[in-house]
Protein backbone atom coordinates (compact mmCIF):
# COMPACT_ATOMS: atom_id res chain seq x y z
CA UNK A 1 0.00 0.00 0.00
CA UNK A 2 2.82 2.31 0.95
CA UNK A 3 4.55 1.62 -2.34
CA UNK A 4 1.34 2.40 -4.19
CA UNK A 5 1.08 5.79 -2.51
CA UNK A 6 4.74 6.52 -3.16
CA UNK A 7 4.38 5.64 -6.83
CA UNK A 8 1.22 7.70 -6.99
CA UNK A 9 2.99 10.59 -5.26
CA UNK A 10 5.94 10.42 -7.64
CA UNK A 11 3.65 10.35 -10.66
CA UNK A 12 1.71 13.30 -9.30
CA UNK A 13 4.90 15.24 -8.71
CA UNK A 14 6.20 14.47 -12.18
CA UNK A 15 2.92 15.59 -13.69
CA UNK A 16 2.92 18.84 -11.79
CA UNK A 17 6.58 19.41 -12.74
CA UNK A 18 5.56 18.89 -16.35
CA UNK A 19 2.72 21.38 -16.03
CA UNK A 20 5.01 23.90 -14.37
CA UNK A 21 7.53 23.56 -17.15
CA UNK A 22 4.80 23.88 -19.74
CA UNK A 23 3.54 27.13 -18.29
CA UNK A 24 7.10 28.29 -17.58
CA UNK A 25 6.18 29.11 -14.07
CA UNK A 26 9.21 30.32 -12.19
CA UNK A 27 9.05 29.33 -8.61
CA UNK A 28 11.74 29.31 -5.99
CA UNK A 29 11.55 26.88 -3.14
CA UNK A 30 12.96 28.32 0.05
CA UNK A 31 13.64 26.08 3.04
CA UNK A 32 13.67 27.52 6.53
CA UNK A 33 16.29 25.56 8.46
CA UNK A 34 17.87 25.90 11.87
CA UNK A 35 18.16 24.28 15.29
CA UNK A 36 15.00 23.52 17.30
CA UNK A 37 13.28 26.51 18.90
CA UNK A 38 15.00 29.12 16.72
CA UNK A 39 11.61 30.44 15.58
CA UNK A 40 11.33 28.84 12.15
CA UNK A 41 7.56 28.28 12.27
CA UNK A 42 6.98 31.73 13.76
CA UNK A 43 8.78 33.24 10.77
CA UNK A 44 7.05 30.93 8.27
CA UNK A 45 3.72 31.99 9.75
CA UNK A 46 4.69 35.65 9.57
CA UNK A 47 5.76 35.41 5.93
CA UNK A 48 2.59 33.49 5.04
CA UNK A 49 0.36 35.93 6.96
CA UNK A 50 2.06 39.02 5.53
CA UNK A 51 1.72 37.87 1.92
CA UNK A 52 -1.19 35.43 1.80
CA UNK A 53 -3.15 35.87 5.02
CA UNK A 54 -2.78 32.21 6.09
CA UNK A 55 -0.65 30.48 8.67
CA UNK A 56 1.69 27.51 8.20
CA UNK A 57 1.62 25.65 11.48
CA UNK A 58 1.36 25.74 15.26
CA UNK A 59 4.12 27.19 17.44
CA UNK A 60 5.22 26.15 20.92
CA UNK A 61 8.01 26.71 23.40
CA UNK A 62 8.66 22.95 23.57
CA UNK A 63 11.40 22.00 21.09
CA UNK A 64 10.45 19.91 18.05
CA UNK A 65 6.91 21.24 17.73
CA UNK A 66 7.32 20.97 13.96
CA UNK A 67 8.03 17.33 13.18
CA UNK A 68 6.97 17.21 9.55
CA UNK A 69 8.14 19.64 6.90
CA UNK A 70 5.27 21.97 6.00
CA UNK A 71 5.00 23.78 2.74
CA UNK A 72 3.21 26.98 1.85
CA UNK A 73 3.05 27.45 -1.89
CA UNK A 74 2.88 30.43 -4.19
CA UNK A 75 3.85 33.19 -1.83
CA UNK A 76 4.47 36.31 -3.87
CA UNK A 77 6.80 38.78 -2.22
CA UNK A 78 7.19 42.23 -3.70
CA UNK A 79 9.83 44.78 -2.91
CA UNK A 80 9.97 48.55 -2.68
CA UNK A 81 11.29 48.83 -6.25
CA UNK A 82 8.40 46.78 -7.64
CA UNK A 83 10.33 43.52 -8.16
CA UNK A 84 8.55 40.32 -7.15
CA UNK A 85 9.34 36.66 -6.61
CA UNK A 86 7.03 33.70 -6.30
CA UNK A 87 8.21 31.21 -3.75
CA UNK A 88 7.23 28.15 -1.84
CA UNK A 89 8.22 28.32 1.78
CA UNK A 90 9.15 25.03 3.42
CA UNK A 91 9.11 25.12 7.20
CA UNK A 92 11.32 22.26 8.40
CA UNK A 93 11.73 20.42 11.70
CA UNK A 94 14.65 21.67 13.81
CA UNK A 95 17.88 19.95 12.89
CA UNK A 96 19.94 18.60 15.74
CA UNK A 97 22.43 15.81 16.36
CA UNK A 98 20.75 14.37 19.43
CA UNK A 99 17.12 13.93 20.38
CA UNK A 100 16.31 12.66 23.85
CA UNK A 101 12.77 12.33 25.14
CA UNK A 102 13.90 13.32 28.67
CA UNK A 103 14.14 16.87 27.35
CA UNK A 104 10.37 16.93 26.82
CA UNK A 105 9.58 15.59 30.29
CA UNK A 106 10.76 18.91 31.71
CA UNK A 107 7.84 20.54 29.94
CA UNK A 108 5.43 18.34 31.87
CA UNK A 109 4.92 15.82 29.08
CA UNK A 110 4.08 12.18 29.86
CA UNK A 111 6.82 9.63 29.15
CA UNK A 112 4.93 7.80 26.38
CA UNK A 113 4.03 11.04 24.66
CA UNK A 114 7.61 12.29 24.98
CA UNK A 115 9.03 9.11 23.40
CA UNK A 116 6.63 9.43 20.47
CA UNK A 117 7.61 13.07 20.09
CA UNK A 118 11.30 12.11 20.05
CA UNK A 119 10.69 9.46 17.41
CA UNK A 120 8.69 11.81 15.24
CA UNK A 121 11.30 14.52 15.65
CA UNK A 122 14.01 12.08 14.50
CA UNK A 123 11.99 11.24 11.41
CA UNK A 124 11.45 14.96 10.92
CA UNK A 125 15.18 15.67 10.84
CA UNK A 126 15.68 12.91 8.27
CA UNK A 127 12.88 14.45 6.23
CA UNK A 128 14.33 17.96 6.49
CA UNK A 129 17.70 16.68 5.27
CA UNK A 130 15.98 14.87 2.43
CA UNK A 131 14.33 18.12 1.32
CA UNK A 132 17.68 19.85 1.42
CA UNK A 133 19.13 17.23 -0.92
CA UNK A 134 16.35 17.30 -3.45
CA UNK A 135 13.96 20.17 -3.53
CA UNK A 136 15.39 23.35 -2.11
CA UNK A 137 16.63 26.32 -4.16
CA UNK A 138 17.57 28.62 -1.30
CA UNK A 139 17.89 28.51 2.47
CA UNK A 140 16.89 30.78 5.30
CA UNK A 141 18.97 29.64 8.27
CA UNK A 142 17.39 30.71 11.55
CA UNK A 143 19.37 31.29 14.72
CA UNK A 144 18.36 32.50 18.15
CA UNK A 145 20.42 35.68 18.80
CA UNK A 146 20.41 35.04 22.53
CA UNK A 147 22.32 31.77 22.08
CA UNK A 148 25.87 30.88 21.04
CA UNK A 149 25.94 30.58 17.24
CA UNK A 150 29.04 28.35 17.29
CA UNK A 151 27.10 25.18 17.95
CA UNK A 152 28.40 22.16 16.10
CA UNK A 153 25.10 21.63 14.31
CA UNK A 154 25.10 25.18 12.91
CA UNK A 155 28.64 24.93 11.59
CA UNK A 156 27.80 21.55 10.02
CA UNK A 157 24.54 22.72 8.47
CA UNK A 158 26.04 25.90 7.00
CA UNK A 159 28.85 23.72 5.60
CA UNK A 160 26.36 21.33 4.02
CA UNK A 161 24.34 24.22 2.54
CA UNK A 162 27.53 25.80 1.16
CA UNK A 163 28.66 22.50 -0.35
CA UNK A 164 25.34 22.32 -2.21
CA UNK A 165 25.98 25.86 -3.49
CA UNK A 166 22.60 27.06 -2.28
CA UNK A 167 22.10 30.77 -1.60
CA UNK A 168 21.61 31.31 2.12
CA UNK A 169 20.37 34.15 4.30
CA UNK A 170 21.14 33.82 7.99
CA UNK A 171 18.59 35.24 10.38
CA UNK A 172 19.54 36.49 13.82
CA UNK A 173 16.10 36.00 15.33
CA UNK A 174 14.57 36.96 18.67
CA UNK A 175 16.10 40.46 18.82
CA UNK A 176 13.17 41.31 21.09
CA UNK A 177 14.91 39.34 23.86
CA UNK A 178 17.00 41.47 26.27
CA UNK A 179 20.08 39.22 25.96
CA UNK A 180 20.03 39.03 22.16
CA UNK A 181 23.44 39.65 20.54
CA UNK A 182 22.90 39.56 16.74
CA UNK A 183 26.46 40.88 16.21
CA UNK A 184 27.78 37.54 17.47
CA UNK A 185 25.99 35.78 14.60
CA UNK A 186 27.34 38.33 12.10
CA UNK A 187 30.89 37.66 13.20
CA UNK A 188 30.32 33.89 13.19
CA UNK A 189 29.19 33.80 9.55
CA UNK A 190 30.77 36.80 7.80
CA UNK A 191 30.54 35.04 4.41
CA UNK A 192 26.72 35.25 4.33
CA UNK A 193 24.13 38.00 4.64
CA UNK A 194 22.80 38.19 8.20
CA UNK A 195 19.48 39.90 8.95
CA UNK A 196 18.51 40.62 12.55
CA UNK A 197 14.76 40.34 13.10
CA UNK A 198 12.10 39.50 15.62
CA UNK A 199 9.76 36.96 14.08
CA UNK A 200 7.51 37.44 17.09
CA UNK A 201 6.88 41.21 16.93
CA UNK A 202 7.83 41.65 13.27
CA UNK A 203 10.74 43.99 13.88
CA UNK A 204 12.91 44.43 10.75
CA UNK A 205 11.11 41.78 8.65
CA UNK A 206 10.88 44.34 5.80
CA UNK A 207 14.66 44.21 5.56
CA UNK A 208 14.44 40.43 5.39
CA UNK A 209 11.95 40.60 2.48
CA UNK A 210 14.25 42.97 0.60
CA UNK A 211 17.21 40.66 1.24
CA UNK A 212 15.17 37.67 0.04
CA UNK A 213 14.34 39.50 -3.20
CA UNK A 214 17.99 40.30 -3.66
CA UNK A 215 19.37 36.82 -2.95
CA UNK A 216 16.61 34.47 -4.06
CA UNK A 217 15.10 36.50 -6.90
CA UNK B 1 51.64 -20.29 36.33
CA UNK B 2 54.83 -18.35 35.99
CA UNK B 3 54.76 -14.87 37.24
CA UNK B 4 55.56 -12.73 34.21
CA UNK B 5 56.08 -9.06 34.86
CA UNK B 6 56.29 -6.69 31.94
CA UNK B 7 58.79 -4.04 31.20
CA UNK B 8 58.44 -0.82 29.27
CA UNK B 9 60.50 -1.18 26.10
CA UNK B 10 61.41 2.50 26.19
CA UNK B 11 62.64 3.09 29.72
CA UNK B 12 62.69 -0.38 31.24
CA UNK B 13 60.31 0.34 34.10
CA UNK B 14 58.85 -2.86 35.55
CA UNK B 15 55.18 -3.58 36.07
CA UNK B 16 53.67 -6.52 37.93
CA UNK B 17 51.90 -9.21 35.95
CA UNK B 18 48.33 -8.27 35.21
CA UNK B 19 48.85 -4.67 36.15
CA UNK B 20 46.12 -2.48 34.71
CA UNK B 21 48.40 0.52 35.13
CA UNK B 22 50.08 -0.11 31.80
CA UNK B 23 46.81 0.35 29.92
CA UNK B 24 47.34 4.09 30.24
CA UNK B 25 50.92 3.80 29.00
CA UNK B 26 54.13 3.80 31.01
CA UNK B 27 53.88 6.02 34.07
CA UNK B 28 57.51 7.10 33.74
CA UNK B 29 57.99 7.80 30.05
CA UNK B 30 54.53 7.43 28.52
CA UNK B 31 55.70 4.52 26.36
CA UNK B 32 53.03 2.33 24.83
CA UNK B 33 55.02 -0.86 24.24
CA UNK B 34 55.65 -3.50 26.88
CA UNK B 35 57.41 -6.84 26.95
CA UNK B 36 56.71 -9.87 29.09
CA UNK B 37 59.92 -10.85 30.84
CA UNK B 38 60.62 -13.95 32.92
CA UNK B 39 61.13 -13.02 36.52
CA UNK B 40 64.61 -14.55 36.48
CA UNK B 41 65.55 -12.41 33.52
CA UNK B 42 64.04 -9.25 34.87
CA UNK B 43 67.33 -7.39 35.08
CA UNK B 44 68.97 -8.88 32.02
CA UNK B 45 68.68 -5.69 30.06
CA UNK B 46 70.75 -3.79 32.62
CA UNK B 47 73.22 -6.58 33.39
CA UNK B 48 73.90 -7.44 29.76
CA UNK B 49 73.52 -3.88 28.48
CA UNK B 50 70.87 -4.88 25.99
CA UNK B 51 67.81 -2.99 24.87
CA UNK B 52 64.41 -4.45 25.62
CA UNK B 53 63.92 -4.89 21.88
CA UNK B 54 67.00 -7.14 21.75
CA UNK B 55 65.63 -9.22 24.60
CA UNK B 56 62.30 -9.42 22.86
CA UNK B 57 64.00 -10.82 19.79
CA UNK B 58 65.95 -13.35 21.85
CA UNK B 59 63.01 -14.51 23.92
CA UNK B 60 60.62 -14.39 20.93
CA UNK B 61 58.04 -12.89 23.22
CA UNK B 62 55.64 -10.56 21.53
CA UNK B 63 55.74 -6.90 22.47
CA UNK B 64 52.47 -5.74 23.85
CA UNK B 65 51.29 -2.50 22.30
CA UNK B 66 48.72 -0.42 24.12
CA UNK B 67 46.32 1.09 21.65
CA UNK B 68 45.10 4.55 22.41
CA UNK B 69 41.42 4.79 23.19
CA UNK B 70 39.52 6.80 20.60
CA UNK B 71 38.01 9.97 21.91
CA UNK B 72 34.24 10.15 22.06
CA UNK B 73 34.11 13.11 19.71
CA UNK B 74 35.90 11.19 16.96
CA UNK B 75 33.59 8.25 17.33
CA UNK B 76 30.55 10.50 17.06
CA UNK B 77 31.76 12.39 14.05
CA UNK B 78 33.67 10.03 11.85
CA UNK B 79 33.42 6.43 12.90
CA UNK B 80 29.69 6.18 12.79
CA UNK B 81 28.26 5.04 9.52
CA UNK B 82 24.64 5.02 10.55
CA UNK B 83 22.47 8.02 9.87
CA UNK B 84 20.50 7.41 13.04
CA UNK B 85 21.83 5.65 16.09
CA UNK B 86 19.19 4.49 18.50
CA UNK B 87 20.67 4.88 21.96
CA UNK B 88 17.45 3.81 23.69
CA UNK B 89 13.78 4.10 22.79
CA UNK B 90 13.14 7.82 22.60
CA UNK B 91 16.85 8.71 22.51
CA UNK B 92 18.51 9.10 19.16
CA UNK B 93 21.80 10.35 17.80
CA UNK B 94 21.56 11.79 14.34
CA UNK B 95 24.38 12.04 11.85
CA UNK B 96 23.21 14.96 9.76
CA UNK B 97 26.32 15.03 7.58
CA UNK B 98 25.67 11.43 6.65
CA UNK B 99 22.01 12.25 6.04
CA UNK B 100 23.04 15.05 3.69
CA UNK B 101 25.24 12.69 1.68
CA UNK B 102 23.48 9.37 1.61
CA UNK B 103 20.85 8.46 -0.91
CA UNK B 104 18.68 6.63 1.55
CA UNK B 105 15.58 8.25 2.83
CA UNK B 106 14.33 7.34 6.23
CA UNK B 107 10.57 7.37 6.33
CA UNK B 108 9.90 6.12 9.81
CA UNK B 109 11.65 5.12 12.98
CA UNK B 110 10.06 1.95 14.32
CA UNK B 111 8.98 1.33 17.88
CA UNK B 112 11.39 -1.51 18.48
CA UNK B 113 14.40 0.58 17.65
CA UNK B 114 14.43 -0.09 13.94
CA UNK B 115 14.02 2.28 11.10
CA UNK B 116 12.50 1.94 7.68
CA UNK B 117 14.37 3.20 4.70
CA UNK B 118 12.59 4.31 1.57
CA UNK B 119 14.17 2.22 -1.16
CA UNK B 120 12.23 3.88 -3.93
CA UNK B 121 13.94 7.21 -3.42
CA UNK B 122 17.35 5.54 -3.40
CA UNK B 123 16.80 4.32 -6.93
CA UNK B 124 15.93 7.76 -8.15
CA UNK B 125 18.33 9.83 -10.23
CA UNK B 126 20.12 12.82 -8.81
CA UNK B 127 17.90 15.84 -9.31
CA UNK B 128 19.21 18.40 -11.75
CA UNK B 129 19.83 21.65 -9.96
CA UNK B 130 19.28 24.83 -11.85
CA UNK B 131 22.49 26.37 -13.04
CA UNK B 132 23.67 29.93 -13.03
CA UNK B 133 22.18 30.70 -9.68
CA UNK B 134 23.34 33.70 -7.79
CA UNK B 135 25.08 32.94 -4.56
Amino acid sequence: MRIFYQTYGTAKKKFSNFLNRFFKKKRTRIGIYGPPNAGKTTLANRIARDWTGDAVGPVSEIPHETRRARKKEDIIISGANGSTITMDIVDTPGVTTKIDYHEFLEFGMEKDEAIIRAREATEGVAEAMHWLREDIDGVIYMLDSSLDPFMQVNIMMIGIIESRKLPVIIIANKIDLPDAVPARIRSAFPQHPVVAISGLDGRNVETLYETMLEYFG
Amino acid sequence: MNNMPHKCTKCGREYKDGSTEILKGCASCGGKKFLYVKETELNRDVLEEKSIDDIAQESREEILVISEPKTKQEVQMYDRVETIRIVAPGTYELNIEKMAQSDERIVSVGKEGSYIVDLMSMAKDEPKKKKGKRT
